[in-house]
């Protein structure tokens, strides 16, 4: 072994590369306790846990291979953006100045403060809303940056942002899917909140979509007799997929969980990462005087 | 390939060989691809920046991002209270006489400086001879510290009490550089929570 120190040498600098670049670097980049958090609604806590039942629908979600169909990845192609006035200040003559130089339609002085919140400018980028909303200051006016996501996921209604690491960090097994045969999931909760429409869909999904090339998950269902009366569990299926009469379909457990686990998917959250505006909150809840 | 380059392959050239170099075109194309996978690499690659995911191309531009628009900061000092203060202060911020003093018109809370407001509820509360608008209040319920939550959403909150209308207030805002001020100020100086008379001796504008 005259060379077996070079060999240990060898061996330790080998694992000692790897170790550092597929265990430190990833723990120090993804892994810091703190990152940037969400500036646009910072009161709100993200990702929470699911509730105990919608995590018990992650496993039949899992143990069912719904993945293999659906994913759960929202993707994004940019953001745009739009300059919305909401307080026109007194110099309303100077503002009008500077939509009209802007060619952002006529207004004439008072004109301009009246039906605020407006919107002046859509779907602008970044550089072209931080011009327009900088003008505006020297004006005196105030505005609000309104962030749309665009991307054809989005058009679609499967979510309101990108997906990002986040958005899983509350559960213990990922389901992010890779294939899309079916529609993604990730804003499924609420896109679709129905819980009646979920049990039908999964018992036989062409009632309720005429061409679904989904299969029934009949077997989270069971078949009973009906006693003195229906329960109110009992699935209200069309004449077709409906059960013989006397008998009714009502949800086992595990279609309830699993449903449960669809309507705790949504990805509406503004995050730091995958900013967005959420739609103004109703004013209700107020201090009870 | 790269071995091949420039020296001749093994034992002498036999004749009518091809020419074993590598062709000059190979290399310019293979420079070519380097630099088109360099000008790749910065334009997509967020230059590793964990929270950076496209469409967004670098950690700068995201934060021009971050703009607000959304719920401002009574909303979301309204939800920190709803989460945090109502078990005690009560949806009314009206308080328990005798054992949770109320914010809504509070003498404590109405003091234009906030320097006092911000350290009881960064570091807690408790001890002898608390009186709110002259009422005496039980100390042996202490408040707990809240220095848990983020200087924006102590700002917030404190914010939210101090200048709700409906509970009759009409302090002045916080801004969470103030609440990191004395936060910064206090963290060491001052581990356990505050009495009332501790808080009415120092400078409330500090």
């Amino acid at each position: 072994m005259r060379y077996g120190p070079y060999v240990f040498l060898a061996a330790f600098f080998a694992l000692a590369v790897s170790w550092f670049g597929f265990v430190l670097t990833p723990q120090v980049q993804l892994g810091r306790p703190v990152q940037e958090t969400n500036t646009v609604m910072k009161a709100d806590l993200y990702p929470q846990e699911r509730p105990g039942e919608a995590r018990q629908g992650l496993e039949i979600y899992r143990a069912n291979g719904c993945a293999y169909c659906h994913s759960q990845q929202v993707q994004q192609k940019g953001t745009l953006v739009n300059v919305v006035l909401t307080d026109a200040g007194k110099k309303t003559m100077d503002v009008a100045k500077v939509l009209n130089d802007e060619h952002l339609g006529s207004f004439s002085g008072p004109g301009v403060a009246a039906g605020l919140p407006k919107t002046l400018l859509q779907n602008a980028t970044m550089d072209q809303a931080v011009a327009l909303q900088s003008l505006l200051k020297n004006a005196g006016a105030k505005t609000d940056l309104h962030l749309v996501p665009i991307g054809s996921d989005i058009e679609r209604g499967w979510g309101k942002r990108r997906t990002v690491a986040q958005d899983f960090a509350a559960d213990a097994t990922v389901m992010p899917g890779s294939l899309r045969v079916g529609p993604d999931l990730a804003n499924v909760g609420e896109r679709l909140p129905d819980m009646n429409w979920q049990l039908m869909h999964l018992y036989a999904p062409r009632s309720v979509v005429k061409d679904s090339p989904m299969p029934s998950y009949a077997f989270l269902f069971e078949r009973r007799k009906i006693g003195s009366q229906p329960l109110a569990d009992a699935l209200a299926l069309p004449k077709e997929f409906a059960p013989a009469e006397g008998y009714e379909i009502v949800p086992k457990p595990e279609a309830k969980a699993l449903v449960a686990y669809l309507q705790s998917l949504r990805s509406d959250t503004p995050l730091y990462e995958a900013p967005l505006t959420p739609p103004p909150a109703p004013k209700t809840n107020a201090p009870a005087k | 390939m790269n071995s091949a380059t420039n020296q001749p392959a093994s034992g002498a050239p036999r004749e009518g060989a091809k020419d074993p170099t590598v062709p000059i075109w190979l290399i310019v194309v293979l420079f070519l691809l380097v630099f088109w996978g360099g000008v790749y690499f910065d334009e997509h690659s967020g230059w590793f920046e964990p929270q950076v995911y496209s469409p967004y191309v670098s950690a700068e531009q995201l934060k021009t991002f971050q703009v607000a628009g959304g719920p401002d900061i009574m909303d979301q000092g309204r939800q920190i209270y709803e989460r945090t203060c109502i078990t005690c202060h009560g949806p009314a911020a009206a308080g328990q006489p005798g054992t949770f003093p109320p914010l809504a018109g509070s003498d404590w809370v109405n003091e234009k400086e906030p320097g006092r407001m911000i350290r009881l509820v960064l570091q807690g509360f408790s001890g002898p001879g608390l009186k709110v608008n002259g009422q005496p209040f039980n100390t042996s319920s202490a408040m707990v510290p809240w220095n848990s939550l983020s200087d924006d959403d102590l700002a917030a909150v404190i914010t939210y009490v101090r200048g709700n209308k409906d509970w009759k207030n009409t302090a002045p805002a916080v801004t969470p550089e103030q609440v990191h001020a004395i936060r910064a100020k206090i963290a060491a100086a001052h581990p356990l929570s505050f009495t009332p008379a501790e808080l009415e001796a120092i400078n409330p504008a500090e």
